[in-house]
C-alpha cells in the first residue's frame, strides 16, 4: 500500500549550548541538580528581573554557523514568544524571530554510496523552558525550573529529508559536528539535543500534504518509531477518506504510537515582538572573525587528513572521526609516538576500542595512558614482542596494571630473535625430519608451516616467528 | 513642614533634631492616612538600625548625601522583605527577596524608606483610581467645592500626594507616558522623568518596558537633584541602561546660564487650551524672559499621534509583561480544578478593569492579523516622533509646555478611558521620545488648585534641565 | 476595522471575562482601536520601526556563573510548594 507513497520531512533540531551559565542569566547551566537549585530570581521570572545577554552563547552560535555553512548576520533580535506553560515563567520565551542569528546553511549526509545536500533554513538562539514532573503524584504535577533559560539553538531545516534514516543520518551529522566544535555535548538522553519532526506525506510526485509536528523526541530509536508510526497513521487517514489535520502530536514512548496534543479551543498566536527589555545584536566583521579559529578541524577535514597523510583505510577512517574523542585519542597517540599511524588506527578500533566497549568506558579515558598504549604498540611493531602477546598485555597496559616494558619481562613475553640462538633451535627441529624436508623440496609448501609450528613449540611461542621463517628457508634449501 | 534635603540635613549635622524625630514626624503624618497614599509604613522599630546607623554618621560627623532622610517609595519598586504590590490584588501578598537597583542606591546613600506609596495597578491610569488599596485623594481641595476630593494624578499618585501632605520628604516614581509629572503638576509639587536609560530599571515591576523610568517626586527642584545624584547610575544588570559619564547634577543648580538660552514653545499643544492652561505658559514666559532667555514658536508635526502610538506600544508591551503574573509562583493563586482554571481564576480575579483592558489592548494588537497595522505603525510613528523632536532640539535648548491639559478632577468624575487616556497628552510624546522632561508647578488655577508646567531637554542633559527648571522655580514658587 | 473576537482575546491573555463583562470590554476595545486608528493615515513607507529610544547594540556579559538565589528565596513566595518544588495540579498534555 504505502509503495506509492512518500514521506516529506522537515525537522526543528533543539541543541543546548554547553555554556557555564544561562542564556540571560548568570546561573549555572548544569545538568542534574537537584530541583530549583540553578535557579535565580531572573529565571523565575520575578517582578522586575531583567535579561543580560550571555556573549558565549553568540560565539557558540557562529561556530556552529562555520560549521553548518550559514550566512552568519550581523544583525539578529531577540523577540518575546507569548504563551502560558507552568514551565515558562515569564509567560513568554525569548527567542529569535524575523532576525535569526544564522540563516541559510547546509550539510551533507550520506545515504547509501551517495550523498544528499540537506538545505537548513535557519537557526536562532533561545531559552529552554523547565521541566514539569507529572509521575510523583497522581493529582499534582512539580515544577523544576533549572532548565529554564538554558541556551538553544534551534536549527530548522528545509523539508528535505524523505525516510527514517536519513532523519537519523542528518541528526548524527548535526550531533557529530555539534560536539566536534564543542558547543553541545550530545547527550540525547539528557535531553542536550532533541528533534521537533514536522512530517507529510504525499502520493509521489504530488504536491506537499498537510503536515504534523511530532514534539521533542530525544532518541534515534523514538524518532525511528514515531516516524514510521505518523507516516502510516497519514497514510491510513487519506486511504480512509480523510484529511489530515494540522497538529502538534506527541510520542507516547510506552506504545510507540503519535497522538494529537490536547485540542487547543484556538489556535497558537505567539504574538512575536521585539524584547524591548533587550537591544538588537550588532556583530562587527571582526567580532565574527575572530571565532574562526575557535571551530577547530570538522570531521570531514580529519577524514580527508587520516586518508592522505596517514593512509588510513575509508572505513577504519570514518570509526575514528565518528567522535570528536576517537579523534583526538588517535592523534595524541600519533603525536606521541613514532609508530606508523596505521598500525595505531589498526589497534585503536580493534582490541583498544573493544576493551572500551567491554568495560563500559569513556574513550576520553584512556587520554592519560597514550604513553603507555604507544610503547606496547612500539614493542609490537618492532617484533620484541608477538602480536599475539600484544593482544594479552594490552588490557593490563589499559587498566594501569604496569609499563609495557615491566609487563613483557614480568611475564615472560618477550620475542627470542637472536638468530643464533633460533638457529640452534632450528637446527634441532630438523633433526630426524628427512623425510619431511624432501617433501618440502618436492614442493610441498604446508611442510614449512609444520617446521615454523614446531620450533615455535620449542621456543615456548617466544620466537620470532618472521626470523624462525627466514632461517628455515635458508637451512631447507640447503 | 516642606524642608528641602538640604534645609533637613543641615538642622541634623547642626543637631536641632534627631534622625529618630525626624523619621517619626513624617512617620506620624504618613500614618495618620487621610489621604490613602501609602500602601504600607514602615514602624519605627522596623526601621530602628538604619536610623541609629544614621544617627552615628551624623555624630561622627561623615553623613552620606541622603542620610536620615524619610522617602516614600511606589508600590512598584521591588524592596527586599518589604511587600511591594503594584497596587494590585494579584501581588498583595508578594515579598521580594531582592531590592531594585534605585532603591538599593538610595539605601547605599543613606536615607531611610518610610513606606510604600499608592499608586495606580500596574502604573496603568492617570488619576490614581485604579489602585487595589482604593484611590489617593489630592491633598488640594477646590476652592469653589472643598468637599469634594480630588484625584493627585497618576500612577505615581500616591508619592505625589505623600510629598505634598508632608508624610515623606521626597518620593521616588515611575514615568512611563507622564507618571511622575502629571501627579507633580496636579499636587503642586516637582516631577522628573529622567532620559530613558539613565535610572536603572532592575527590579522594578515592568509595565512598559521601552518607556518605563524611574524619578522623584520632590518639594524643589534642588531636592529633585539631590536624589537624581543618587539614582542617576549604570547598572549591568539592565541591558537598556546606559553607560554615558554621570554629572553631579546639584553642581551649578543655582547659578544663572552662562550661554544665551533658547526655549521652543510648541504653538500646536496650545490650540484649545484653557485659559488656566495658558496662564501657566506666561506666567513662566514672563519670570525666564527676565533672565535674558529668549522664546520661540516650534511646531511639530506628530503631536495628534502620540497618544495613539503610546496605547498601542505600552498595552503591547504590559500584555507580555504581565503574562507572569499567573499564581503559580509567587502572587495570590484564585482556586481552580485545573491549571488552566487557577490561570485563568488567578488572572481574571487578580487583575482590575484598567489592567484587564489594557492586557486586552496589548494582545489585540500584537495578535496574527493585526501586528503591522496597528504594532508595528506604532513603532514606526514612534521613530517619526523621536525624529520630530531631535528636529526641535536642534533650533532650540528646551522645550516648554504645559504639563497637564487640566487641573485635578473629582474622583470617580472621568469613567471614559479615551478621556482619561488624554490627560497624558503633553507628558506621552516625550516618554515616546525618551527625553527628560521635568514638571514644576508654575501657578494656581481659578479653583486655586496647583498647575505646572513641563521643561523637555535633550537626551542625559538632566543638569542644565534642572538648571533650568531651579531657575524657573524663584520665580514662579507659590508654596508657603 | 474587523470586529473584535474577544473571546478569542481574552483566550489569548488567558482570562475568563465573566459573561456580563464581555461586552463592556469588547465595547471599550472598539473605542480605542477606533481612536488609535488615525495612525494608518501616516505613511510610514520609508521608515523603519523603532524599538528602543537607545538605539545601541545589546549589552553582553561573559559567559561566567555567579551563585544562583538560594531555592527556598525562590520558592519562598510560592503559593503551593511541595520539597522544593512548584506545585500544581495536574497538567495535561
Amino acid at each position: 500500500m504505502s509503495n506509492n507513497w512518500e514521506m516529506v520531512i522537515g525537522l526543528e533540531v533543539h541543541a543546548q549550548l554547553k555554556t557555564s551559565s544561562k542564556l540571560f542569566s548568570s546561573s549555572p547551566n548544569q545538568f542534574g541538580s537537584d530541583p530549583n537549585e540553578n535557579v535565580n530570581f531572573i529565571d523565575s521570572g520575578m517582578p522586575g528581573m531583567l535579561p543580560v545577554m550571555n556573549f558565549g552563547c553568540i560565539e557558540m552560535a557562529i561556530k556552529t554557523g562555520y560549521a553548518l555553512n550559514f550566512n552568519i548576520n550581523k544583525h539578529s533580535v531577540f523577540e518575546r514568544k507569548n504563551y502560558f506553560y507552568p514551565d515558562l515563567p515569564q509567560g513568554y520565551q525569548i527567542s529569535q524571530f524575523e532576525f535569526p542569528i544564522l540563516s541559510e546553511g547546509y550539510i551533507n549526509i550520506e545515504t547509501g554510496d551517495n550523498q544528499k545536500k540537506i538545505r537548513i533554513e535557519r537557526a536562532h538562539l533561545e531559552q529552554d523552558a523547565g521541566k514539569s514532573i507529572h509521575d510523583i503524584d497522581p493529582k499534582y504535577s512539580f515544577i523544576d525550573l533549572n532548565r529554564v533559560g538554558t541556551p538553544l539553538l534551534e536549527i530548522v531545516s528545509y523539508p528535505d529529508l524523505s525516510s527514517a534514516d536519513e532523519v537519523i543520518n542528518y541528526i548524527s551529522s548535526l550531533r557529530q559536528l555539534l560536539m566536534y566544535i564543542d558547543v553541545c555535548d550530545g547527550n540525547m538522553q539528557e535531553g542536550s539535543l532533541r528533534a521537533d519532526v514536522n512530517l507529510s506525506v504525499r502520493k509521489k510526485g504530488q504536491e506537499l500534504g498537510t503536515r504534523c509536528e511530532i514534539k521533542n523526541l530525544n532518541s534515534f530509536k523514538f524518532i525511528k518509531q514515531a516516524i514510521e508510526y505518523e507516516f502510516q497513521r497519514q497514510i491510513n487517514i487519506i486511504d480512509g477518506g480523510g484529511e489530515i489535520e494540522q497538529n502538534t502530536m506527541l510520542f507516547d514512548t510506552s506504545t510507540g504510537e503519535t497522538r494529537a496534543m490536547r485540542s487547543k479551543e484556538f489556535s497558537h498566536d505567539y504574538r512575536y515582538f521585539p524584547d524591548p527589555d533587550l537591544l538588537p545584536v550588532n556583530l562587527s566583521q571582526e567580532q565574527i572573525d575572530k571565532i574562526k579559529p575557535l571551530v577547530g578541524e570538522l570531521p570531514q577535514d580529519k577524514f580527508n587528513k587520516y586518508l592522505d597523510n596517514y593512509s588510513l583505510d575509508k572505513d577504519i577512517a570514518k570509526i575514528i572521526i565518528a567522535e570528536k574523542q576517537n579523534a583526538n585519542l588517535f592523534e595524541k597517540m600519533i603525536s606521541e609516538s613514532t609508530v606508523k599511524p596505521k598500525f595505531i588506527a589498526a589497534w585503536l578500533v580493534g582490541d583498544i576500542f573493544a576493551f572500551i566497549k567491554e568495560n563500559n568506558l569513556e574513550v576520553n579515558s584512556l587520554n592519560d595512558k597514550t604513553k603507555d598504549i604507544t610503547d606496547l604498540l612500539r614493542l609490537i611493531s618492532d617484533d620484541v614482542i608477538s602480536n599475539k602477546a600484544g593482544k594479552e598485555i594490552l588490557p593490563k597496559v589499559l587498566n594501569g596494571e604496569g609499563k609495557p616494558s615491566e609487563l613483557v619481562k614480568e611475564l615472560g613475553l618477550e620475542q627470542v630473535s637472536d638468530s643464533g640462538e633460533l638457529e640452534k633451535v632450528i637446527d634441532e627441529a630438523l633433526v630426524g625430519e628427512e623425510e619431511n624436508i624432501l617433501k618440502f623440496q618436492g614442493g610441498s609448501d604446508r611442510v614449512l608451516g609444520y617446521f615454523v609450528g614446531k620450533c615455535l613449540k620449542a621456543t615456548k611461542g617466544k620466537g620470532n616467528p618472521k626470523l624462525i621463517n627466514k632461517i628455515l628457508l635458508e637451512r631447507l634449501k640447503k | 513642614m516642606k524642608n528641602s534635603i538640604s534645609q533637613i540635613k543641615k538642622a541634623l549635622i547642626e543637631k536641632k533634631i534627631s534622625v529618630g524625630e525626624l523619621y517619626d514626624e513624617y512617620l506620624a503624618k504618613a500614618k495618620s492616612g487621610n489621604n490613602n497614599s501609602f500602601n504600607l509604613v514602615i514602624d519605627r522599630d522596623n526601621n530602628i538600625s538604619s536610623i541609629n546607623d544614621s544617627q552615628n554618621r551624623y555624630d561622627n560627623g561623615n553623613p552620606l548625601p541622603l542620610d536620615g532622610i524619610p522617602l516614600g517609595i511606589k508600590d512598584l519598586f521591588c524592596t527586599k522583605g518589604i511587600r511591594t504590590t503594584a497596587s494590585s490584588k494579584i501581588l498583595s501578598n508578594f515579598i521580594p527577596n531582592y531590592e531594585s537597583f534605585v532603591t538599593q542606591q538610595l539605601l547605599n546613600d543613606g536615607s531611610i524608606f518610610i513606606g510604600k506609596n499608592n499608586c495606580d495597578e500596574f502604573a496603568m491610569g492617570s488619576s490614581n483610581e485604579t489602585s487595589y488599596f482604593g484611590p489617593v485623594i489630592n491633598p488640594w481641595k477646590n476652592k469653589n467645592s472643598q468637599k469634594d476630593n480630588l484625584v493627585p494624578g497618576g500612577s505615581s499618585g500616591g508619592s505625589a500626594a505623600a510629598v505634598a501632605e508632608g508624610s515623606c520628604v521626597a518620593s521616588m516614581g515611575t514615568d512611563t507616558g507622564g507618571s511622575i509629572r502629571q501627579p507633580a503638576s496636579l499636587c503642586g509639587i516637582v516631577g522628573l522623568k529622567p532620559t530613558f536609560g539613565s535610572c536603572s530599571r532592575w527590579g522594578i515591576v515592568a509595565f512598559a518596558s521601552s518607556l518605563d523610568q524611574a524619578g522623584p517626586l520632590t518639594n524643589c527642584v534642588e531636592d529633585a537633584a539631590y536624589v537624581l545624584n543618587s539614582i542617576n547610575k549604570h547598572d549591568f544588570n539592565d541591558s537598556t541602561s546606559s553607560n554615558h559619564q554621570r554629572e553631579d547634577y546639584l553642581v551649578d543648580i543655582n547659578n544663572s546660564f552662562e550661554k544665551k538660552i533658547k526655549i521652543g514653545i510648541p504653538s500646536d499643544y496650545l490650540e484649545d487650551v484653557s485659559d488656566d492652561i495658558l496662564n501657566q505658559i506666561d506666567n513662566t514666559k514672563k519670570a525666564l524672559s527676565k533672565h535674558g532667555i529668549e522664546f520661540v514658536d516650534v511646531k511639530f508635526k506628530t503631536t495628534e499621534y502620540a497618544l495613539s502610538t503610546y496605547y498601542i506600544l505600552a498595552p503591547a508591551e504590559a500584555s507580555s509583561n504581565l503574562a507572569r503574573y499567573d499564581g503559580i509562583r509567587y502572587g495570590v493563586r484564585e482556586d481552580g480544578e485545573s491549571l488552566d482554571d487557577i490561570y485563568l481564576n488567578s488572572r481574571t480575579k487578580g487583575f482590575g478593569d484598567e489592567v484587564t483592558r489594557r492586557i486586552l489592548i496589548g494582545a489585540y494588537v500584537l495578535s496574527a492579523g493585526y501586528y503591522d497595522a496597528y504594532y508595528r505603525q506604532a513603532q514606526k510613528v514612534r521613530r517619526l516622533i523621536k525624529n520630530d523632536f531631535q528636529r526641535i532640539l536642534n533650533e532650540v535648548d528646551f522645550i516648554l509646555t504645559p504639563t497637564t491639559p487640566n487641573e485635578a478632577f473629582k474622583i470617580g468624575d472621568k469613567l471614559d478611558p479615551i478621556s482619561m487616556y488624554k490627560n497624558d497628552i503633553y507628558t506621552v510624546p516625550t516618554s515616546l521620545a525618551g527625553l527628560p522632561g521635568i514638571s514644576i508647578p508654575s501657578g494656581l488655577s481659578k479653583n486655586g488648585l496647583p498647575l505646572g508646567v513641563q521643561f523637555i531637554g535633550n537626551y542625559f542633559e538632566e543638569k542644565s534641565l534642572l538648571q533650568l527648571a531651579a531657575l524657573a522655580e524663584k520665580e514662579l514658587s507659590f508654596n508657603e | 476595522m474587523s470586529d473584535i473576537d474577544i473571546k478569542r482575546i481574552s483566550y489569548l491573555a488567558k482570562l475568563k471575562l465573566p459573561s456580563e463583562k464581555e461586552e463592556f470590554y469588547s465595547n471599550s476595545l472598539k473605542d480605542i482601536i477606533k481612536w488609535v486608528d488615525n495612525l494608518k493615515k501616516v505613511d510610514t513607507s520609508k521608515t523603519e520601526p523603532l524599538h528602543n529610544v537607545t538605539e545601541k547594540t545589546v549589552s553582553i556579559r561573559n559567559d561566567e556563573v555567579s551563585k544562583s538565589n538560594s531555592v527556598d528565596d525562590v520558592l519562598s513566595n510560592a503559593p503551593e510548594r511541595a520539597q522544593n518544588f512548584f506545585k500544581v495540579p495536574k497538567v495535561v498534555e
